[in-house]
């Protein structure tokens, strides 16, 4: 009994993180949990309405995409997808709602299953510009430029000029256009721009920024994105980035506070602290050495690209961040990702695990300063 | 993962809440006909699908929770359930308590059923939460006497396993395979130990090398070399792999690194050239952290700890053997040769001290982001 106690434990220690015993409260007053809106049981009820109602459903379904997008938490995918199940099983599939499936699908990694339905949406629908849009983003993401750009081709016909602009040159910027594309985002007059592409342009910019080595100019680019779009944790994962590199952690910390509930954002911020020898690394490694075992358990790939990081950076062990950063190559393929498959390899004394990164990087003369630091270029 | 962006987004801010996704957490331990554990869902789960929070005021405390328990025990039982080969197990599930994890509380509650007959296959079925939020996976951990395995619930239907499965061998030679693959693959482990083997078959006379002239010495001093570092590595992995002993492992990586720069330099400018087997036996300490770190990476099955990690221990003694066997009879056929004392020696040496520098310097130094 004493040795399957231990052995369960043994077992559960890494998901729990800290072992702790479960217990009975000592006081009815104790607080369990905070609610986050839209997450009560109240809410169930108005979802009932959503299986009939479209003009409720989609609205609530991109309610909660969009909180998970600014809270970083996975829950509400879930809700999004119970709202979008019962309309996606029925014989004819409205496009919207087609398209915020994908929306959900790309936000779970599942990128090959996304592209699918926006096949089926784009066929109902050539000129749904969201759609266009998101098939850029999801190809982006996978490294296939060409089609890529040809979704961008098709935004013109429909959306702002300034947003086929920003999709296009994002994508000449990848592959060996990178001063051009940059200029000529550059040139966009940030005022007169829709306000969905304000955030976006200055995103763009401190990503290429970063990749042309110029790390001030991304600094100023991300500070002012998140100006006007605080909440978007790419530009504030990327703005620590830079900051992290420059080794200037106690800023990057004070960049990332408040932003402890995301992956990302913690991965920086476990980096950081390790720079710092804080006392507070402990429980920050706790939290995500957890929360990807459990990922991993689970069989989500979500965080893969931060499980590698977090492998090579954090707690130094390059056989496994190798591993991590292959498996994480098989599901995207952005600067990033080969960033952290080169930087494995290297680390892990493996150059043949990165002939596939170094192939790619060859066929899309992509541009990257920080690779030249690895002693690689195109 | 890349930013969409999306033409019609609503401006939100944001309250920072958990950043795992929904997972209940299902430990079941079978003996005989008798199933016992324990089931833990979110308390932010438990509100969604019963309505906890009484007084609508966005928190959940205990005094509400303990007064939902009857409808949260008829929740469970309606969506959990255990099949054995025999038929359907009776569930009864205990007092309520809590359990605080590191993305937030949960409701902890104890479970036992009892099947008609001794569980060979067990059917689960899980479907809690799944009308409300279909991401919601129920993590499985199922015991049955030395045998530990994990698996998902919740994706689709219902989840079949083997309670019974006679995986010992299995263990046994994936762990053997896994520790001959290491000591192949983890170069800085044979380069150390080539390093203090290079000079076994020679004997220092004054400031000269001279071959030995029997081969019994030279087996001699090659034998107790590898068992001081067999001796060493295996207590200091054992203690490693059981967590009663850590260290970080960018010290252990790093310190190996300079185990091999000692031993490498101290054939260029013998130091220690009559006990080698304690140089050998105090770094293989340090060695076997690391091959720790790879069991760690591998994972030790909660149930056979003890047999996979003896496995991988000797996995990793069979790639030493084969590879001292390989090198030494022609070490010592080249033992004579002016080629073998002036240039091999120590200048291979020297080789592996600066390949061993570079190492060192990879991994003391912090991470360049």
């Amino acid at each position: 009994m004493r040795r399957q106690a231990f052995a369960l434990l043994s077992l559960l220690a890494p998901l729990a993180g800290v072992w702790a015993a479960p217990y009975v409260p000592r006081s009815d007053a104790q607080v369990l949990a905070d609610l986050p809106a839209g997450a009560r049981h109240a809410s169930v009820a108005t979802r009932e309405l959503t299986r009939t109602r479209l003009d409720i459903a989609l609205p609530l379904a991109q309610f909660y995409i969009a909180r998970a997008r600014a809270t970083g938490d996975l829950r509400f995918l879930g809700y999004a997808e119970a709202i979008l199940t019962p309309w996606m099983n029925r014989p004819e599939v409205p496009t919207a709602v087609l398209v915020l499936h994908a929306t959900v699908l790309q936000s779970r990694h599942l990128f090959d299953a996304s592209l699918s339905e926006l096949e089926r949406a784009l066929a109902q629908d050539p000129t749904d510009a969201q759609a266009w849009l998101t098939r850029a983003t999801v190809l982006r993401v996978l490294g296939r430029y060409a089609e890529a750009n040809a979704a961008c081709g098709h935004l013109a016909a429909t959306a702002d000029p300034a947003i086929t602009t920003l999709c296009v040159q994002g994508l000449h910027g990848l592959t060996g256009h990178l001063p051009g594309a940059y200029a000529a985002i550059m040139a966009l007059p940030q005022q007169a721009l829709p306000p969905e592409a304000r955030a976006w342009r200055y995103s763009e910019l401190g990503e290429m920024a970063e990749r042309l080595g110029d790390d001030r100019a991304a600094e100023h680019w991300l500070r002012e994105g998140l100006a006007v779009a605080p909440d978007d944790f790419y530009m504030r994962a990327a703005c620590a980035d830079v900051l992290l590199r420059q080794r200037r952690a106690p800023e990057a910390l004070q960049l990332l506070a408040g932003y402890e509930s995301m992956e990302p954002m913690l991965l920086r911020i476990a980096i950081a602290q390790r720079m710092l020898r804080d006392r507070g690394s402990v429980r920050t490694n706790d939290l995500l050495s957890t929360a990807f075992s459990v990922e991993q358990q689970r069989g989500d790939a979500v965080h893969r690209r931060e499980q590698a990081r977090f492998l090579l950076d954090v707690s130094w062990q390059p056989a496994a961040a190798l591993a991590a950063a292959q498996q994480n190559w098989q599901v995207q393929r952005e600067p990033e990702d080969l960033l952290i498959l080169l930087r494995a390899a290297q680390a892990a004394r493996a150059p043949a695990a990165a002939a596939p990164a170094r192939e790619f990087l060859r066929r899309n003369q992509l541009q990257d300063a920080r690779l030249a630091s690895l002693g690689v270029s195109p | 993962m890349r930013r969409l962006w999306l033409l019609l987004l609503l401006g939100l801010g944001g309250v920072a809440q958990a950043h795992i996704a929904s997972n209940g957490f299902l430990v079941a331990r079978v003996q005989g006909p008798e199933i016992s554990g324990s089931l833990e869902l979110a308390v932010r789960d438990v509100e969604l699908a019963i309505g906890v929070d009484a007084n609508h005021d966005g928190k959940v405390t205990w005094g509400e929770l303990r007064a939902s328990q009857p409808q949260l025990l008829r929740y469970v039982g309606q969506h959990l359930g255990f099949l054995a080969q025999g038929g359907a197990c009776t569930v009864q599930l205990g007092a309520l308590q809590v359990n605080d994890r590191v993305d937030g509380s949960y409701a902890w509650l104890p479970l036992s059923a009892h099947c008609p007959s001794a569980v060979q296959r067990l059917s689960i079925r899980y479907s809690l939460m799944a009308d409300i939020d279909p991401s919601h996976r129920g993590l499985l951990t199922l015991t049955a006497g030395e045998l530990a395995q994990t698996g998902v619930l919740g994706a689709a239907g219902n989840a079949d396993f083997e309670v019974y499965s006679p995986s010992a061998w299995r263990t046994l030679l994936d762990y053997l395979r896994a520790g001959i693959w290491h000591i192949w693959s983890g170069i800085d482990h044979l380069l150390f130990l080539i390093s203090l083997l290079l000079p076994a078959v020679l004997i220092r006379r004054g400031r000269r090398w001279e071959p030995v002239t029997q081969a019994r010495p030279a087996v001699f001093s090659i034998l107790k070399v590898v068992t001081a570092f067999t001796l060493a590595h295996s207590i200091t992995l054992t203690l490693a792999a059981l967590d009663v002993v850590r260290l970080p492992s960018r010290l252990t990586e790093s310190v190996i690194a300079a185990s091999i720069i000692v031993a490498a330099l101290n054939n260029v400018f013998p130091v220690v050239t009559d006990s080698r087997a304690r140089i050998a036996f105090a770094f293989g300490l340090l060695h076997g952290f690391g091959f720790a770190s790879v069991l760690a990476d591998m994972g030790l099955p909660s149930g056979a700890r003890l047999l996979s990690l003896l496995s991988f221990n000797l996995g990793i003694e069979t790639g030493q053997l084969a590879v001292v066997l390989a090198v030494m009879p022609v070490v010592y056929a080249l033992r004579a040769t002016l080629l073998y004392r002036r240039a091999v020696l120590p200048w291979g040496s020297a080789v592996i001290a600066v390949i061993a520098l570079v190492w060192l310097l990879q991994r003391a130094l912090p991470p360049m982001v």
